[in-house]
């Protein structure tokens, strides 16, 4: 099974792939999301698609050691950044390698502010991403579930606001103009085929658009399902009111004639048909409604053992094909 | 023994507002004045519960149960025919629960004043990775103390990590245990005071001016209730470490949860909560095999995505039970559609009803 079988099953995209390879592009990604919705994976599979020098952040990964960097291919390097060390290298860069900084970085009270501070840890996390922008063609950042991301981004406006002078506020000010410029910088927003991630998506890209308003960040639907012809079984085994009522289109919503069933599924046939049905009506209702463009990934059936492997890989290649094609 | 208090934690995505809402359903249907708190449900199902533009106020749902039990009867579904308890849901306003907090902390208007303005604090109260928490844990006091109910279910924010929730108020407790914050106000040594103003220095000539004057302010603020803060976090803290509290895992049974799952069973025992058991959402177990479907390359791979799902819960399954040691996990079917009415609810509660754990 390859990538490209996957994609046929994929439905129309609303993305062109003049849109993605310009965000593509840029030379800082940030991919973003509700918790669950596949971020790392998706991070992986730009990082592993891209042409040039990348790096690839995974912000604070507790199953690695802070900071850790690691070379995994000829042009691919993969960076734990983390709150503690940044906050020492960038303290350095800016007092030097004087005793001051030693009296800096031991004094308790600068390291109760360095972890417990509120703003300060996603501060430096995002000056460190931004510092090592320089030394790559493409940084792909895996940021933190929503709340958290968002968070991250506006610790540099707070923290522009609250030091009206002096190096962190013009550093931050220097952040936030290579953020929120399109030609440098894009955000990646992915959500799945579901209620609350379509929802908290479009919220999402609101709170975004209020910080970066010039900027507007990407959309990814990730994980959606082949769209599926109705199985015959499926008719016969329900009621044959509802069902009535859910073929005569445009005169009943289907909505009311579902809200009659058990939401829990009759069998597995009728799972992935009613399963598919409802992401179309979600997506409709939420993102197409909007006149939203987005892309698709599609839904990569687990493969044990190699589960990780073949879902970057599958990704990867759909990423590749998306940036490949020629717009019609 | 009976909890008074059951607290569903768990990382986003898994149904965990789903299943609290479903878990207070099935306590008003077995005779209990069952109270949900929920933070930010789906917009679907906030609405079909009636809970839409509502804040912190009590809403009674026992009416809404009445109905739907009714019409799921007239539907010929097997459900029970009245409703012996009652059922409340709320939605905690965060900001409002703050500014309750501040005046039962016995801030002087003045006082209170001083700290909402100052810059420090507006970043404090907004992007303080404990706050919302926090702010959850204290609305829960404040419900512990209302005789109208007795059984309160509290579904956490999603957060990254499971038990942020209990670090919370610790993390609050340091502040005031940290001596650094002390000697800014007060150095308590010549020695200290010495490296207290050379790191200030090199703090201020990486800030700018100003920031030093609102920082001694905001410690200088909190300071000044430290008595009432700490005898709220006293409090606090007995309240969720006391027998009548249990904490429930909401995650769903993939492999990859399993050491989630696992750190957070030990990390509540050992910090001396009740760990009240696991409930896996959205599971396939259920559904037998794939058959009567058209034949085309869409279908098989579906069956494809299907099979693999399966394959993955059932070795999800087998690292909790055997690698985990986690006994007796609730298995909750997933959905094939989202949850929007009280009557879906009721579904989810029968299914929650049938599984070993759910008195």
């Amino acid at each position: 099974m390859t990538g490209a079988a996957n994609c046929k099953a994929i439905p129309q995209d609303f993305m062109t792939s003049n849109d993605l390879k310009s965000l593509l592009n840029r030379r800082l990604l940030f991919v973003i999301g509700k918790g669950g919705v596949g971020k790392t994976a998706i991070t992986e599979s730009i990082s592993r698609s891209l042409p040039g020098r990348v790096l690839w952040v995974s912000i604070e990964d507790p199953t690695r050691p802070p900071q850790d960097m690691k070379q995994l291919g000829a042009n691919l390097w993969s960076l734990n950044a983390s709150a503690g060390p940044s906050f020492a290298e960038y303290a350095e860069l800016k007092i030097g390698a004087r005793l001051l900084l030693h009296f800096f970085l031991q004094n308790r009270l600068v390291q109760y502010l360095a972890t417990a501070a509120p703003g300060i840890r996603e501060l430096v996390l995002l000056g460190k991403i931004w510092f090592e922008r320089q030394n790559y063609d493409h940084v792909v950042i895996d940021m933190p579930s929503t709340g958290h991301g968002v968070a991250m981004f506006r610790s540099t406006r707070n923290f522009g606001n609250l030091f009206g002078s002096g190096p962190v506020h013009s550093d931050t000010e220097a952040m936030n103009s290579v953020f929120r410029d399109p030609a440098q910088t894009g955000i990646v927003i992915v959500s799945l085929p579901e209620e609350m991630p379509l929802q908290e998506s479009l919220e999402l890209k609101d709170l975004l658009s209020d910080l970066f308003p010039k900027n507007e960040a990407a959309l990814i639907c990730n994980r959606r399902l082949p769209e599926l012809r109705e199985p015959p079984a499926s008719s016969q085994s329900r009621d044959a009111k509802t069902v009535g009522a859910a073929s005569a289109e445009g005169a009943t919503s289907p909505e009311s004639a579902e809200s009659a069933l058990s939401p829990f599924a009759l069998d597995s046939a009728d799972y992935l048909w009613r399963k598919s049905r409802l992401e179309k009506e979600n997506l409709a209702r939420l993102w197409d409604s909007r006149g939203l463009r987005y892309a698709s990934l599609p839904f990569v059936a687990p493969e044990v053992g190699r589960e990780h492997t073949h879902l970057v890989e599958t990704l990867a290649a759909r990423l590749q094909a998306l940036r490949e094609e020629t717009a019609s | 023994m009976k909890r008074k208090i059951l607290i569903h934690c768990g990382t986003g995505g898994v149904g965990k507002t789903t299943v609290s809402a479903a878990r207070g359903l099935l306590s008003a249907l077995r005779g209990d004045r069952a109270v949900v708190v929920t933070l930010d449900p789906a917009k679907r199902l906030a609405t079909s519960l009636g809970l839409e533009g509502l804040g912190d106020h009590p809403t009674d749902l026992t009416p809404h149960l009445k109905v739907a039990l009714q019409k799921l009867r007239s539907q010929g579904f097997d459900v029970p025919e009245t409703v012996p308890g009652s059922l409340h849901a709320l939605m905690p306003d965060t900001r409002r629960t703050f500014e309750q907090l501040v005046v039962d902390l016995g801030f002087s208007a003045e006082g209170a004043e001083k700290l909402i303005k100052n810059p420090i604090f507006e970043i404090f109260a907004r992007e303080f990775s404990g706050t919302n928490e926090y702010m959850a844990v204290q609305r829960l006091h404040r419900l512990n103390r209302d005789p109208q109910f007795d059984r309160i279910i509290l579904d956490t924010p999603p957060s990254r990590n499971t038990l942020d929730f209990l670090n919370a108020p610790k993390l609050l407790t340091r502040f005031y245990e940290e001596k650094a914050l002390q000697w800014l106000l007060a150095p308590s040594s010549r020695l200290a005071a010495f490296g207290m103003h050379k790191a200030l220095d090199a703090l201020e000539k990486l800030t700018g001016g100003g920031f030093m004057t609102h920082l001694v302010g905001f410690v200088a603020s909190l300071f000044e209730v430290q008595e009432n803060f700490s005898k709220n976090l006293r409090e606090v803290t007995a309240l969720l470490e006391g027998s009548s509290t249990g904490f429930i895992m909401v995650a769903s049974p993939a492999p990859e949860h399993v050491l989630e799952v696992s750190h957070f069973a030990e990390g509540i025992t050992r910090r001396g909560y009740h760990f009240d058991g696991l409930i896996l959402n959205r599971s396939l177990a259920h559904l037998g095999p794939l058959t009567g479907i058209p034949a085309d390359p869409a279908w098989d791979e579906a069956r494809r995505i299907l099979e693999g799902l399966q394959a993955r819960e059932k070795r999800g399954l087998e690292a909790l039970v055997h690698g985990a040691g986690i006994p007796d996990p609730i298995l909750l079917p997933e959905l094939a559609r989202d949850v929007h009415s009280v009557e879906d609810l009721v579904h989810v509660a029968m299914a929650l009803d049938r599984s070993p754990l759910g008195h």
